[in-house]
């Protein structure tokens, strides 16, 4: 009961937006032609269900997530310990990271192809990099703002380094990582899908695109609302694992 | 074991220079015995006790760990003021911490650190984390974790400045209750007369920074001792006596009116 009340209270406005925009559809206020009433986008949605092309699309889509954002992780976590461990690099990985982080990925997309060539392999490149840098600047910064106080705590009770590092270090950055995690995945989505669009034949970016050129409004908003779907998940799903690995972030007084 | 400090020097590098910290300080512990020291803010207590610790070194002077005859393991082990409890791990975890780090078993050591956080009053907190937790109960379970990890040893900073007047007596019986049993050295810090007074065999007041050793008290009260002692007319008078110390490490009146 509290829990209908809770998802009454946040998504009544939605429903009331959804049955006016279906009403002035009817009453032929706004043109069907570009703004399909929700229940014909529903019908679609079901449809691009049932014929297997939302999950081809899906599968793409999310796989070139994934693929991107491992291989991003793995260099990335790779980088931040070598980071972490000699000073001398940082300061000379610094100004790097920063401009790479400061140009918007898409804008390298180009750049990518002339050294991958127009394929899957520059896709992937491109969201492992965006990936990597997020856990990059991430996880140097957690390493940095890790507290003396608890290296020199664990010290006195006679921790080595080793122990130091998987007993104080890593807890103590687990809750940026996870933040890391959260947000190289929605941005990996994101790129993934703006690259779809503008480069490659198959996944979500794909569908919007080609909706659009052939003017198939109706399957247009299906897929938006996909990608839309996709991005809202991934919030709650981190959330989740991290009510799992870092249990005292979200422990209630 | 007793600390034999000689001739502890300590600078820290500053916009002026370097400030300095502890001057030309030479002092013993005793065996087993309950040492304060007392005095103002800024004498370099803190840093006195990373010192022993081994957590930081001395610009010159030496401190030797002579070894005690009943020293089951020779660590010399830190209550700090804060930040003295890991975040992510339970109460027990964190007073299972000093066992850990000496290989006992998991069962062992979880089991010990429940039965000790029970007897100072943390029962059926084991698996809350510090953020749960009150300042007393967080006080309590770095207090337990030290003396679970029976230390030669024990340093104390000011464990109990930030509790409440009820919740520190409550906690200075509960710590002289566990030290009366095995009375390890235990080297304590704080700018509380009559705490000092309470916990102590023997008091040395620092001046403030560079922080020197002004005077020393032997404590003339019998244990065990109440946390509610009996301030009897020799006790009255030692603490007129430190206070009148205190006035003069800390220069002058400045010290009455800071109070």
């Amino acid at each position: 009961m509290r829990l209908i009340r809770l998802i009454g209270a946040r998504l009544w406005l939605v429903a009331l937006l959804v049955v006016c925009w279906q009403v002035l559809v009817v009453l032929r206020v706004l043109d069907p032609l570009f703004f399909p009433a929700p229940s014909k986008v529903a019908e679609k949605l079901a449809a691009m269900f049932s014929s297997g092309e939302l999950e081809r699309a899906l599968y793409a889509t999310l796989g070139r997530t994934a693929l991107g954002l491992l291989a991003g992780m793995a260099g990335g976590g790779l980088v931040s310990i070598l980071l972490s461990v000699s000073p001398l690099m940082r300061t000379a990985m610094q100004p790097l990271v920063s401009a790479l982080y400061s140009t918007p990925r898409l804008t390298m997309l180009p750049m990518v192809m002339l050294v991958f060539g127009v394929n899957e392999t520059s896709r992937l490149a491109l969201v492992a990099l965006s990936a990597g840098l997020v856990i990059v600047i991430q996880i140097s910064d957690a390493v940095r703002s890790v507290s003396r106080a608890y290296v020199d705590l664990a010290a006195n009770y006679g921790a080595s380094r080793a122990v130091i590092v998987r007993k104080v270090y890593l807890p103590a950055c687990l809750p940026q990582i996870f933040t890391a995690l959260r947000l190289c995945t929605g941005r990996a989505l994101v790129l993934t899908i703006s690259i779809e669009m503008l480069s490659s034949n198959d996944g979500i970016g794909s569908l919007i695109w080609l909706s659009w050129q052939t003017f198939a409004t109706e399957k247009l908003y299906a897929s938006v609302l996909v990608a839309g779907a996709l991005g809202l998940i991934t919030g709650p799903l981190f959330h989740l694992l991290e009510r799992r690995f870092v249990p005292w972030r979200t422990a209630r007084a | 074991m007793r600390l034999v400090c000689t001739n502890l020097d300590v600078a820290f590098p500053s916009s002026t220079g370097s400030v300095s910290a502890l001057r030309d300080l030479s002092f013993a512990t005793r065996d087993g015995e309950f040492l304060t020291f007392v005095g103002p803010s800024g004498c370099g207590k803190t840093t006195l006790l990373r010192i022993l610790a081994g957590l930081l070194p001395a610009d010159a002077g030496t401190v030797e760990r002579i070894a005690g005859p009943d020293d089951r393991n020779p660590s010399v082990l830190l209550v700090s003021q804060e930040h003295n409890l890991f975040p992510w791990m339970t109460a027990a975890a964190n007073v299972a911490f000093g066992l850990e780090m000496r290989g006992v078993p998991r069962r062992e050591r979880e089991g010990r650190a429940r039965e000790l956080l029970a007897r100072l009053g943390c029962a059926g907190k084991d698996l809350a984390y510090p953020s749960q937790l009150s300042m007393g109960m967080k006080q309590r379970v770095a207090v337990a974790r030290c003396f679970l990890s029976d230390p030669a040893v024990m340093l104390m900073d000011e464990p109990f400045a930030s509790l409440d007047f009820q919740t520190r007596m409550v906690l200075q019986q509960e710590v002289l209750d566990l030290w009366e049993q095995d009375r390890k050295s235990v080297v304590f810090v704080t700018h509380d007369v009559e705490e000092a007074i309470l916990l102590s065999d023997r008091i040395l007041v620092l001046s403030e920074g560079p922080g020197t050793i002004v005077a020393e008290y032997e404590v003339p009260a019998a244990r065990p001792r109440r946390a509610l002692l009996e301030m009897n007319g020799e006790l009255w008078e030692l603490k007129r006596r430190i206070l009148g110390s205190l006035r003069l490490a800390a220069g002058g009146a400045r010290y009455a009116f800071a109070r």
